[in-house]
């Protein structure tokens, strides 16, 4: 009789397990249609050009934000400080950020043409996992980028870049943390809004 | 009298659990005091994927580290602002000459030949790493991009063959065997480097080729310039993605030096074990 129960709980437990596997995407399963995304987008030749841009970004940052983190991303570059301010400061630095990044990176990717991503390795540890890509792209020598991401409640999302060993939320964090020292959050605020009105001003020319 | 005697066990209890769970989190903390990336003693050897999945350092966030040693930031800065006019008023305009008079694939061939003149430094760093086999490639690469190569210019050693350059200097030497990076500089002209790789990049200026067949030092100046400039070249946008996308550049470049040569460093050691276990 117990043993009859005891199966009973096994198969139900392991059923669970089943489900919970295959239904909860990995770590790849999330990041590819991500970038896919992005990519398509950018390749779209209906939100190509510079008029196109303000909803082009808005539709890339849509999808990015499935993938990525920006709320984590935030908190760790700003480390020690992150606790030290309060809510709507957070908001308003979030929103700098993720700015910042959209500038930077997006611009970036937008400058290439032709770029393929191979999608190399995957590796799980607990809640973090790292996988690994080659990107291909015409005019230069394929570099390799990795994604470091988190598992939390909504599922696997990056929270750092580490583009041929150089982690770019480290290289902030880093930045930031010389800044901070000279003239506090309210000094990094500043810069930060400097740096990307000079980004989209250049953007725009 | 009954009841004070469970309290005091249910307390005594929760103290218990609280203690082991601080025990717990006690191991966390000392794991994040490590800030540079640990090489496991494991029979299996951890790789760069690893090594992304170890790194503890945005984990706990309520210590602050020094993960680079800079005392000298005054004086590099006043460097880092050099090398920027530097950059600008010569540099940038030479490699735009220099680009328009010569198409990508001379540029990338010239590139190529400069590589290959440099292969005693990688034979040499790859053989004092104990790196037989990478030590076997290179050699391999120089006498295949030598003839089939016609005296360096192609790469016919990777594009058909697959052997990919072991790149390895003096300063990964000095790294590999334990001498730590140092303090770090910013060089006029040069540019980023630390302690340690400074005298890395002396040794390797004895250990190329040009040295021994060129006395004059004007002409290797010249060779060294010209090399520059054709690595600046082929990679154009480098330092100027690095100026736009950072909010202060000197930390920015500080850091992507220091973490690049750790990788190379680290990677090497973990990766390529493997290959080389006699």
């Amino acid at each position: 009789m117990i043993s009859k129960r005891l199966l009973v709980f096994l198969v139900c437990f392991i059923l669970f397990d089943l489900h919970v596997a295959v239904s909860s995407p990995g770590p790849t399963e999330v990041l590819k249609p991500t970038l896919e995304g992005m990519v398509d987008v950018i390749r779209d030749p209906e939100f190509a050009g510079a008029d196109h841009k303000k909803v082009r970004r808005e539709k890339i940052m849509s999808i990015a934000s499935q993938g990525f983190d920006f709320t984590e991303m935030s908190k760790r570059v700003l480390g020690k400080t992150w606790r030290g301010i309060d809510e709507k400061q957070q908001q308003h630095f979030e929103l700098l950020f993720t700015k910042l990044l959209e500038n930077a990176y997006i611009g970036k990717l937008e400058g290439y043409s032709g770029q393929e991503i191979v999608y190399q390795d995957e590796r799980i540890r607990g809640a973090k996992a790292a996988v690994s890509t080659l990107v291909t792209s015409s005019g230069t020598e394929p570099f390799s980028v990795s994604y470091v991401m988190l598992q939390n409640g909504i599922g696997w999302q990056v929270y750092d870049l580490n583009i041929e060993g150089v982690s770019f939320l480290r290289n902030y964090r880093e930045q930031f943390k010389s800044i901070l020292r000279k003239d506090k959050f309210a000094g990094l605020v500043k810069v930060l809004e400097k740096k990307n009105a000079t980004l989209e001003k250049e953007d725009s020319e | 009298m009954k009841i004070r005697l469970i309290t005091q066990k249910v307390f005594f209890f929760a103290a218990l659990i609280l203690l082991c769970c601080s025990f717990g989190c006690a191991q966390k903390s000392s794991t994040g005091l490590v800030q540079d990336v640990v090489v496991e003693n494991n029979e299996e050897p951890a790789d760069a994927m690893d090594m992304l999945l170890d790194d503890d350092f945005f984990d706990d966030e309520a210590i602050v580290e020094e993960v680079y040693y800079d005392p000298l930031e005054p004086m590099n800065r006043v460097f880092f602002d050099f090398n920027d006019k530097l950059y600008y008023w010569v540099l940038n305009p030479l490699n735009t000459a220099y680009s328009t008079v010569l198409p990508w694939e001379i540029r990338y061939s010239i590139g190529n030949f400069v590589n290959n003149l440099a292969v005693p430094i990688r034979l040499v760093n790859n053989l004092l790493q104990l790196k037989i086999q990478d030590a076997g490639i290179e050699l391999s690469r120089f006498l295949i991009n030598s003839t089939l190569g016609v005296f360096g210019f192609g790469d016919p050693a990777m594009l058909e063959f697959g052997l990919e350059p072991k790149e390895e200097d003096f300063g990964q030497t000095l790294g590999y065997w334990g001498v730590g990076e140092g303090l770090y500089l910013c060089l006029p002209v040069i540019g980023p480097s630390n302690a340690r790789d400074v005298v890395g990049f002396t040794a390797d200026v004895y250990t190329h080729p040009m040295v021994y067949y060129v006395d004059d030092f004007y002409v290797s100046a010249g060779y060294y310039v010209v090399s520059r400039v054709n690595l600046l070249s082929l990679n154009p946008e480098v330092y100027e993605d690095l100026k736009k996308y950072s909010l202060d550049p000197y930390v920015s470049m500080r850091q992507v030096y220091l973490e690049y040569r750790r990788k190379k460093i680290d990677d090497n050691a973990m990766q390529r074990r493997t290959d080389n276990e006699l």
